[in-house]
C-alpha cells in the first residue's frame, strides 16, 4: 500500500509538470505567434524609465501592440540594434568614431545634466571640473585639499557599461583613466544609496535622480538644475539618443514619434528629472 | 597536583563545549537573522497585486507575475531533462557499475561538474546553447545549463538512496527469478523513491533560486515565457538588477522574501516526505 | 538448444539469479527455455548500455564545459600569452591589459578569510551536531543547517548589499564593501557545505572509539579534541577543500558587497574585483578580446575547481592506505 502511494504522487507530480507548461502554452498562444507586433528597445540604464514607462504608455493605446525593453548599458544597445537583435538602441552617449559608419540614425530624446554627488554632511558645496577630475583621477586624495575636512575621499564609480560613466568621463576627465582603486557599482540608486551612507564618500548619477539623501555640488560655480542644464551652462550634460538601423519605419517610427509626443516629453520625461528635447538647447 | 589537572580538564571540557555551542547558536543566528530580516522588510510587499501583476513604471512598481512564471517554467523544465537521466546514471552506478577505470572516470566527472561554479556554467550555456547552437536567449538554453548543473545533485542523492535499500530485498527478488531489471524497476527503484523525490525537490530549489546560470541564457528581459524558445527574467535575476539599481528596494525585499518561501517551501516539502517515509516503514 | 553458451552465461551474471523465464517478462512466450532467456538478455543488456550512457553524460558534461568554454577563451591564451594571462598584475581590458594576477589573489584572500571565520564555526556546529546536541535541540540545528545551504546566493548577496553593508561603513569609515564583508557573507555561505560533510565524518567514527576514550577518563572535550577530530580528520580536510571550492567559484554574493575594483584591496575595508564578480561586472559590455578574456578567467575557474576535486581524491585515497 505504502509504495503504492507514493508512486501515485511521483506519479502526479510528472503529471503537474508535463502540464503546467502545456497549461501556459494552450493559453497563451494567441500572443505568441505574430512577429511584427513586437519592438525590442535595448541599451542605456538612463534611458531605460522613460523608454519603459512610454513603452507601457504605448502599449494602453495600442492593445495588440508591445514593446519590450532592456536596460543593458549604451554600448550593449548600440551593438544589439547593429546586429539586429534589437529594433531600437537607446544611448546616453554619442557614437564613437568607429560606430558613425554602421548606418544608425540618431534622433534625440532629451537632455541630462550628471551630478557630482556628496554626502551632506560634507562642507564641500562646490568643486571646479578640474578638482572633480583630479579627485575621480585619484590625483586629490584628501578632502581638505578641496576645502573639507582632513579625511581621505571614497570614491564611487560606475561600471563601464554605464552610459552615465562614459559621458562623465569624457566631459570632466577628458577621458584620462579613473582611479582604478574607486569601487564600481552597476546602478544609479546604489551610487546614491552608497554615497548617502559614507560620509567621505563622493560620486556621480544623473541629475533626474539626485534626491535629499545626497548633496550635488555646483562645478565651476553652477549649480546643476534644470535652467542651467537648459541653458547650457552647466558644464556636466548630454543627449540621450534613439538609434535605429536606417530611419525609423513602421512599428519602429510609431513608437519614436510617440516618445517625442507631448505626453511622454513633459510628463515622462521630465518626471524621470530630465529635459524635453523641444525646451533644450539645439 | 593531580587535582589541580582534574580541575583545569573540567573546566577546560566545559569551556570548549561552551565554545562548541556557541558555533551551533551562531550558525542558528545567521540563518534567523538573514530570514527574520528578509521577512520583516519584504511581508509588506506581499499581496495578490505584488505577486499577480506586472511590473510596470520607472522602477519596476507594481508585482513580479512574470519573473516567477519565468522561474517555475525554467525549473520543471530542467528538472524533466535532468532527472531521468540522473536517476538512469545512479541506476548504473549504484547497481551495474563494477569497480573500474571506467565508473571512476564517471565519478570524477560528477564530482566535477558539481563543483563547477554557477557563473561558469552559466558562460558554458551562452556559448553552448545561446550562441553555439543558435537557441539564443531562452528558457530551453537556460533549462539545458540548469541540466548539466543539477546531473550530479540528483545522481547524487539518487545513488544513496538506492544504496539505502536492504541488499536483502534484493535477494529476494532474485531469488523469486525476476532479472537484474526486474529487480531494479519493481523493487528497488520503489523503495528508493521517496529519497529520490527528496533530493530532486532539492536540486529543483537550488535551480529556482540559481541566477548566475540563467542570467547568460535566458537573459534579463520581463517577459512571461509560453514557449521554450522565448527569453524571461527569472526572479533571481530580477532581485540581482533591482539591488544593483538600488532604486526600488521594497520590489527587491519582496522578491527576496518570495524566494526565500519558495526555497523553505521546497525544504519542507522534502522534510515532509522524509518523515512520512520513515513513519511508513517504521 | 541453440543459443551459444556465452550469451546464456552473461545472462545469469547479469541478473545475479537465474535466466528462469519469467511470465512477465515473456508476453510472446511459446517456444521455450532458452528463446525466453535471449529476449531477456537483450533487454536487460540494452537496459544496462543505456543506463551506462545516462552515466556518461557527466563525463560528457565536463568535456562539453572545456570544449565550448575553452573553445571561446582559448583566443587570450594564445594572443596575450597564458604566462602574460595569469602572471600579469594589470587588469584594464579596455585598454588592453588582460592580466588576472589581481583578480586571482583577491579571490585567495576572500576565499582564505573566509575559510578562517567560517572553518572553525562549520567544525564547531558538526561537532555539535554530532557529539554534543541531544536529539531535541539536533533536530533543532540540523535543519537550520541545511535551509542555510538552500537559500538563494542572490538573497545572500542582497542581505549583505542592505543590512552588513550600511553597517561596517559605518564602523569602518568607508563605503562597506570590502574584504571584511565578503569574508562574513561567504563564510556564512559555506558553513552548510562544511558542517554537513564533517559531520558525516565524525559519525562514520565508530562508537567504540568513543567509548574506549571514555573508560580511559577522557572528558568529552579530550575525546573530541585528541581522538575524534584526529579521527574524521580526512573528512574534515575534504570538507574545507569544498567548502574553499565553494567560495572561490561564488558570483553573485561576492558580486554586490566586494565593490569591484580591479586592484589589490588597501586593506579589509577597500573594494575589490575577483574572477568571479570581473564576469559579472564586464559581461554586459564587453565584446572583442575582453569578452575572450572573461571566457579564458572561466577555463581559469573551472581549472581551479577541477584541482580542489582531484586534491580531495588524492587526499582521500592516502587517507585509505594510511587507515
Amino acid at each position: 500500500m505504502g509504495p503504492m502511494s507514493l508512486r501515485r504522487s511521483a506519479a502526479r507530480v510528472l503529471v503537474l509538470a508535463v502540464v503546467l507548461p502545456a497549461m501556459l502554452v494552450s493559453g497563451c498562444s494567441s500572443r505568441a505567434g505574430a512577429a511584427k507586433t513586437e519592438l525590442t528597445v535595448t541599451g542605456s540604464t538612463t534611458i531605460l524609465p522613460i523608454a519603459e514607462v512610454a513603452a507601457e504608455m504605448f502599449h494602453e493605446q495600442h492593445a495588440d501592440l508591445r514593446v519590450l525593453v532592456a536596460g543593458v548599458g549604451s554600448s550593449a544597445g548600440i551593438e544589439s540594434v547593429t546586429k539586429g537583435t534589437s529594433d531600437i538602441g537607446t544611448s546616453s552617449r554619442d557614437l564613437k568614431p568607429e560606430e558613425k559608419s554602421l548606418g544608425l540614425v540618431d534622433t534625440p530624446i532629451a537632455f541630462d545634466a550628471i551630478a557630482v554627488i556628496v554626502n551632506p554632511s560634507n562642507p564641500v558645496r562646490a568643486l571646479t571640473t578640474k578638482q572633480a577630475a583630479d579627485i575621480f583621477e585619484g590625483k586629490i586624495t584628501n578632502w581638505k585639499d578641496v576645502g573639507g575636512s582632513d579625511q581621505l575621499i571614497w570614491l564611487v564609480n560606475r561600471d563601464e557599461a554605464s552610459g552615465t560613466r562614459e559621458a562623465f568621463s569624457k566631459i570632466v576627465l577628458g577621458g584620462a583613466p579613473f582611479d582604478p582603486k574607486s569601487a564600481v557599482l552597476p546602478g544609479t540608486g546604489q551610487v546614491r544609496s552608497v554615497v548617502a551612507d559614507s560620509a567621505t564618500s563622493v560620486g556621480y548619477i544623473s541629475l533626474g535622480f539626485v534626491d535629499k539623501s545626497v548633496k550635488a555640488v555646483s562645478i565651476d560655480g553652477i549649480q546643476p538644475t534644470e535652467k542651467t542644464v537648459a541653458d547650457g551652462t552647466y558644464p556636466v550634460s548630454r543627449v540621450l539618443h534613439f538609434f535605429t538601423k536606417g530611419k525609423p519605419s513602421g512599428l519602429a517610427k510609431q513608437y519614436v514619434d510617440f516618445v517625442l509626443s507631448s505626453a511622454v516629453q513633459s510628463k515622462v520625461v521630465r518626471d524621470a528629472g530630465f529635459l524635453p528635447v523641444a525646451e533644450g538647447r539645439k | 597536583m593531580q587535582s589541580r589537572e582534574r580541575v583545569n580538564k573540567t573546566t577546560t571540557n566545559r569551556i570548549a563545549l561552551g565554545v562548541i555551542w556557541l558555533a551551533a547558536i551562531a550558525t542558528v543566528g545567521a540563518l534567523g537573522t538573514i530570514l527574520l530580516y528578509v521577512i520583516v522588510n519584504g511581508i509588506g510587499q506581499l499581496t495578490p497585486a505584488f505577486i499577480f501583476s506586472w511590473p510596470h513604471g520607472v522602477n519596476m512598481e507594481g508585482g513580479i507575475w512574470p519573473t516567477i512564471q519565468a522561474t517555475l517554467y525554467v525549473t520543471i523544465l530542467a528538472m524533466l531533462i535532468t532527472t531521468p537521466v540522473a536517476v538512469l546514471a545512479a541506476v548504473y552506478l549504484a547497481e551495474y557499475a563494477v569497480q573500474g577505470r571506467l565508473v571512476q572516470i564517471i565519478r570524477f566527472a560528477a564530482d566535477s561538474l558539481a563543483s563547477v561554479p554557477s557563473i561558469v556554467m552559466g558562460l558554458f550555456g551562452l556559448a553552448a546553447f545561446v550562441e553555439g547552437m543558435g537557441m539564443g536567449f531562452s528558457v530551453m538554453a537556460a533549462a539545458l545549463a540548469l541540466a548539466f548543473l543539477l546531473l550530479p545533485i540528483i545522481m547524487r542523492t539518487t545513488e544513496e538512496a538506492i544504496r539505502a535499500v536492504p541488499k536483502y530485498i534484493r535477494w529476494g527478488s532474485y531469488g523469486l527469478g525476476a532479472s537484474k531489471w526486474q529487480t531494479v524497476s519493481r523493487i528497488v527503484l520503489p523503495s528508493a523513491t521517496p529519497r529520490i523525490i527528496t533530493g530532486v525537490i532539492l536540486a529543483a530549489g537550488r535551480a529556482a533560486g540559481e541566477t548566475a546560470v540563467v542570467i547568460y541564457t535566458m537573459g534579463t528581459m520581463i517577459n512571461a515565457p509560453i514557449l521554450p524558445t522565448q527569453p524571461g527574467r527569472t526572479m533571481p535575476v530580477h532581485l540581482l538588477l533591482l539591488a544593483q539599481e538600488g532604486i526600488n528596494l521594497p520590489a527587491a525585499f519582496g522578491t527576496a522574501l518570495l524566494l526565500v518561501l519558495m526555497v523553505l517551501a521546497f525544504n519542507l516539502t522534502a522534510r515532509y516526505i522524509v518523515s512520512r517515509n520513515r513513519r511508513m516503514l517504521g | 538448444m541453440t543459443l551459444d553458451p556465452k550469451p546464456d552465461d552473461r545472462a545469469v551474471r547479469l541478473s545475479e539469479g537465474s535466466g528462469r523465464p519469467n511470465a512477465d517478462a515473456a508476453p510472446s512466450a511459446g517456444s521455450g527455455l532458452s528463446t525466453i532467456s535471449r529476449a531477456t538478455y537483450f533487454k536487460e543488456a540494452a537496459l544496462q548500455n543505456l543506463f551506462l550512457v545516462c552515466a556518461c553524460v557527466a563525463v560528457a558534461g565536463v568535456a562539453l564545459i572545456f570544449l565550448f568554454v575553452g573553445w571561446r577563451g582559448w583566443p587570450i591564451f594564445a594572443k596575450v600569452g597564458l604566462f602574460n594571462f595569469l602572471g600579469g598584475y594589470v587588469w584594464h581590458p579596455t585598454k588592453g591589459d588582460f592580466g588576472i594576477l589581481t583578480l586571482i589573489v583577491n579571490s585567495m584572500l576572500a576565499t582564505l578569510g573566509a575559510l578562517a571565520l567560517g572553518a572553525p564555526l562549520a567544525i564547531g556546529t558538526a561537532v555539535f551536531l554530532s557529539e554534543v546536541a541531544n536529539p531535541r535541540i539536533r533536530d533543532l540545528v540540523r535543519p537550520a543547517v541545511e535551509l542555510l545551504a538552500g537559500i538563494p546566493s542572490v538573497v545572500y548577496g542582497f542581505f549583505g548589499l542592505v543590512l552588513l553593508r550600511p553597517i561596517i561603513a559605518k564602523f569602518s569609515g568607508g563605503l562597506g564593501f570590502g574584504l571584511f564583508t565578503v569574508w562574513i557573507i561567504l563564510a556564512v555561505m559555506i558553513l552548510p557545505t562544511i558542517a554537513a560533510i564533517s559531520e558525516d565524518a565524525l559519525r562514520s567514527v565508530p562508537e567504540g572509539i568513543r567509548e574506549a576514550s571514555y573508560a580511559m577518563g577522557a572528558t568529552k572535550w579530550q575525546t573530541i579534541w585528541r581522538v575524534l577530530l584526529p579521527a574524521a580528520k580526512i573528512g574534515i580536510i575534504d570538507a574545507i577543500i569544498l567548502g574553499m571550492g565553494r567560495a572561490i567559484g561564488e558570483t553573485m554574493a561576492v558580486v554586490m558587497v566586494a565593490g569591484n575594483a580591479p586592484v589589490i584591496p588597501n586593506g579589509i575595508f577597500a573594494p575589490f574585483l575577483t574572477l568571479t564578480t570581473v564576469i559579472v561586472m564586464d559581461m554586459p559590455y564587453a565584446a572583442g578580446d575582453h569578452r575572450t578574456a572573461l571566457f579564458g578567467v572561466a577555463i581559469i575557474l573551472f581549472v581551479i575547481s577541477m584541482i580542489f576535486v582531484a586534491t580531495i581524491r588524492i587526499i582521500s585515497r592516502f587517507g585509505k592506505e594510511v587507515g
